[in-house]
């Protein structure tokens, strides 16, 4: 009673595509198909010897002033037998079947219909607009390359092969989803790259079966091994210098169409505090960057629960000083620590969350109300102690430090994770929640790599790379949780 | 999730719980319904029994309060405080025990260990002998100063280890007790009206206190024990003051544990002369050296007598006596063996002068 009715629509996708084969391609059947699209066009024209040909085009996808220099003014002065050997652009593809021709025009192909000889052919005149290289906005650097992938697929691989000029940096087309039809690149470095990641992202990427692929994001999705972790098991990145060094290094790079973020994998969990930067600044200082970055990490993961343990179960671990100033403060707070901490967390995420979707200077003006204001003034009525304002104000710009987004919104929800341990069973309960959260990556994979490598399994060599971020000249050898074919990365030793 | 890993999970959640010694009765312990206090004063009572005093941390507009029972059991003294206030005292904070001077002479230990029981006191609370009514102390500066309490703790935390006093924690004070030839040591502290001074170290026989070093006793023991360093050692007798002073000590005792030689090698500036010396020359210098070293000779070596007499070893002379492939002394032989036991002392002073010297 309560089970959804099969829906007995027509339309179904398989009988749609086999009756499609059928149909022969008819200027009627053309007309019939771009029937209600306002930006489509269809033109009739004729050339010097008389021949009638039709062009057919949607205005929006494709270069107008390059259909007229590139198409119209040659066939219109045309005198060559077949119209095709008129044209003046490289990529003529000749059509037979109703779905291809379709596919082209909304791809952005001007379709030339050679009434004469009854033939379809397909121009690619696609509009190549779209934003210029920018600096990237969520890994910013102030020393290194500036340059950003942008939304066009061509540009992002131009990028990556202008760092990695090589024959053997391959790149392998794929398109998924049924609607959107977006074209997916996997990049990689023939002879050095694991076999095996290349042909488990092949797989993966051909058994995607969905309608719609609009982000690099929403195809992680689908090529993750586990879908209900909150951790990324693919690096995002917008930056074409990460992905030439992940390339160098043995991984594999997946750029999506349309989205300037591409995926590397397989990653590791302290892949995600590494940042670019890291390989430009002296070795000693990028080693105490990256230090503290852990460092920030914990600190922001259990700043907030070791506050409530303390106040709710351990009073003796207090510093006695602190303790005066808390047993004054708190006796004045309606709430316990817990509901005090939880208010304040989830107030912290609203003025983040805000200032992310406000414009950039209302979002300044909006931190700062948020900041102060709002946490002078709940410590003033008495909702929050200012012991919890230092704790929370810390613990939010710690989190900041770890230059993965993605891995800092994680952060916040396993914060509260423990948070809730820690009000029922103290520092008992933050260790159980710490257990509990390796375990958990443990248990994960990335591209079916170990997230814990190179510490689960132990690869000591990668650990020139992981904690600190050891001098170049000493790292020799690429990583060896990624089982690269070229083990060494000087020339000469290999 | 299936049943069987459903079963399993919470089997492993229940052994964690039980494994990890989670108790089923919880005890609140949120700071705003507590009073944490950091010092229980122990004094005689009206008759047998003791009574037990500690100050509460305040509130917001709520003035600092003395609070003191009279009690059998020490145990019955916290419910006492409970009884009294509205806020739940607690132990857990705990860092200071002040017992009476009168209560130490007949013994701490059945105080001690009920102390030691407690799970919720730490062993590293100071214990602190007390000459005088401290309630009277505490009451004349609860007006004057807000964080008396915290600041006696943060004193004593300052000298701990420093070597300028003896400070001693319950933990060091039950290693001392227990130990078959080391005396426990505790400081001793006198309260006046509006004085909480340092008096010097209480010697215990086993838990009973049985002498407290005057002045020079007290430097004698700062440089031979405790650190064996003082930033003044003040001779009044021969009016002049020694600063940074350290001393290298070197024990000997003979095999047959009738000799005990004690070498003191003294290094020190002369800081002050309250009299007519006159160092300029390197001969009196030297003279005046040794005038010190005999001086400084004789009264440690009637310090050491004292002790002997008293059968008690604050020094720790008797862990001299252990060796390698022999068996450790008891209490009684050792105690025996040290009253007849022959001191030589022998100091060795170098003296930085207060002005260049001259050298014929």
């Amino acid at each position: 009673m309560f089970r959804k009715r099969k829906s007995t629509g027509i339309g179904n996708r398989v009988e749609r595509s086999t009756s499609q084969k059928n149909i022969p391609i008819t200027l009627e059947v053309l007309r019939e198909r771009i029937d209600n699209m306002d930006d489509a066009k269809i033109i009739e024209h004729q050339t010097q010897n008389n021949k009638l040909f039709v062009l057919i085009y949607v205005g929006t996808l494709i270069d107008d002033a390059r259909v007229n220099e590139a198409v119209i003014e040659p066939l219109q002065g045309c005198v060559n037998e077949k119209i095709s050997d008129c044209i003046s652009v490289s990529e003529i593809t000749d059509i037979s079947t109703l779905k291809e021709a379709e596919k082209k025009l909304m791809l952005g192909s001007v379709l030339i219909f050679d009434t004469i000889e009854n033939q379809l052919f397909a121009v690619n005149l696609k509009n190549t607009t779209g934003r210029g290289i920018e600096t990237s906005e969520t890994e910013t650097i102030l020393y290194g390359a500036k340059d950003s992938f942008t939304e066009n697929l061509e540009q992002n691989i131009t990028l990556i092969r202008r760092r990695l000029p090589l024959t053997s940096l391959k790149s392998e087309k794929f398109t998924v989803g049924s609607q959107t039809e977006t074209k997916i690149i996997l990049m990689y470095i023939e002879g050095l790259t694991n076999p095996d990641f290349i042909s488990i992202a092949r797989e993966k990427i051909e058994s995607i079966d969905y309608d719609q692929i609009l982000d690099s994001s929403q195809l992680a999705a689908f090529m993750e091994d586990h879908n209900h972790s909150m951790f990324p098991q693919f690096q995002q990145t917008d930056r074409p210098d990460v992905c030439a060094f992940a390339l160098g290094a043995g991984k594999v790079t997946i750029l999506v169409d349309n989205t300037p973020f591409a995926l590397n994998a397989p990653i590791s969990f302290f892949h995600l505090f590494q940042s670019p930067e890291d390989y430009i600044n002296r070795w000693i200082v990028a080693s105490f960057l990256r230090i503290l970055r852990y460092f920030s990490f914990v600190l922001s993961l259990l700043m907030v629960p070791i506050y409530v343990a303390l106040t709710t179960h351990h009073y003796q671990m207090i510093p006695l000083q602190i303790l005066f100033v808390l047993v004054d403060t708190r006796s004045r707070l309606p709430l316990t620590p817990f509901w005090e901490s939880l208010l304040m967390l989830l107030t912290l995420e609203v003025i983040k969350e805000a200032s992310l979707r406000m414009p950039t200077k209302s979002g300044q003006m909006l931190g700062v109300i948020g900041g102060i204001v709002v946490g002078q003034a709940s410590v003033e009525a008495g909702f929050a102690s200012q012991v919890l304002i230092v704790i929370v104000g810390i613990s939010a710009i710690a989190s900041f430090l770890v230059p993965n987004y993605l891995i800092n919104k994680a952060n916040t929800l396993i914060q509260f994770i423990i948070l809730i341990l820690a009000s029922f069973l103290g520092i008992m309960g933050i260790f159980m929640g710490i257990i509990l959260l390796f375990v958990h990556l443990n248990a994960l994979t990335s591209l079916r790599q170990p997230y814990l490598a190179p510490v689960a399994p132990f690869y000591g060599k990668d650990w020139l790379d992981l904690f600190i971020r050891g001098p170049l000249v000493w790292m020799k050898t690429r990583p060896e949780a990624l089982h690269p074919l070229q083990k060494w990365r000087y020339s000469r030793r290999r | 999730m299936n049943h069987k890993h459903a079963k399993i999970i919470f089997v492993i959640f229940v052994n964690i719980i039980v494994l990890f010694g989670c108790s089923p009765i919880v005890e609140k312990n949120l700071v705003e319904e507590i009073a944490p206090v950091t010092f229980w004063s122990i004094q005689k009572g009206e008759d047998e029994n003791f009574r037990m005093s500690t100050l509460i941390p305040p509130l917001v507009k709520e003035k600092k309060r003395l609070l003191s029972v009279q009690v059998d059991l020490l145990k019955e003294g916290v419910k006492g405080f409970n009884l009294k206030y509205y806020r739940e005292l607690k132990v857990g904070q705990l860092r200071m025990l002040l017992i009476s001077d009168e209560i130490a002479a007949e013994g701490i230990s059945p105080l001690i260990d009920t102390i030691l029981t407690d799970p919720d006191i730490s062993k590293r609370m100071y214990l602190v002998i007390v000459k005088g009514d401290f309630d009277e102390y505490i009451n004349s500066q609860l007006g004057v100063q807000e964080d008396l309490d915290y600041f006696l703790y943060r004193m004593l935390k300052h000298y701990d280890n420093q070597g300028k006093m003896t400070v001693v924690n319950l933990h060091e004070f039950m290693k001392a007790l227990h130990s078959p030839t080391h005396s426990p040591v505790l400081p001793v502290f006198e309260a006046g009206n509006e004085n909480f001074q340092y008096q010097g170290t209480g010697i215990f026989k086993n838990d009973k206190l049985i002498e407290t070093t005057n002045n020079l006793e007290e430097q004698i023991f700062q440089l031979l024990d405790n650190d064996h360093f003082l930033k003044y050692l003040t001779i009044r007798d021969l009016s002049f003051v020694l600063g940074h002073v350290k001393a290298d000590v070197q024990l000997n005792i003979d095999k047959a544990y009738s000799e005990l030689k004690l070498n003191v090698q003294l290094n020190g500036r002369l800081d002050e002369v309250g009299r007519e010396y006159d160092l300029l020359t390197r001969e009196k210098l030297s003279s005046f050296e040794s005038e010190i070293e005999s001086y400084l000779e004789k009264q440690t070596t009637e310090f050491l007598k004292k002790l002997q007499e008293n059968k008690v070893d604050p020094l720790q002379v008797g862990k001299y006596t252990l060796g390698p492939f022999s068996k450790p002394l008891d209490e009684k032989e050792w105690s025996d063996k040290w009253g007849r036991m022959e001191v030589k002392v022998d100091y060795d002073l170098k003296l930085q002068p207060l002005t260049d010297i001259k050298n014929d």
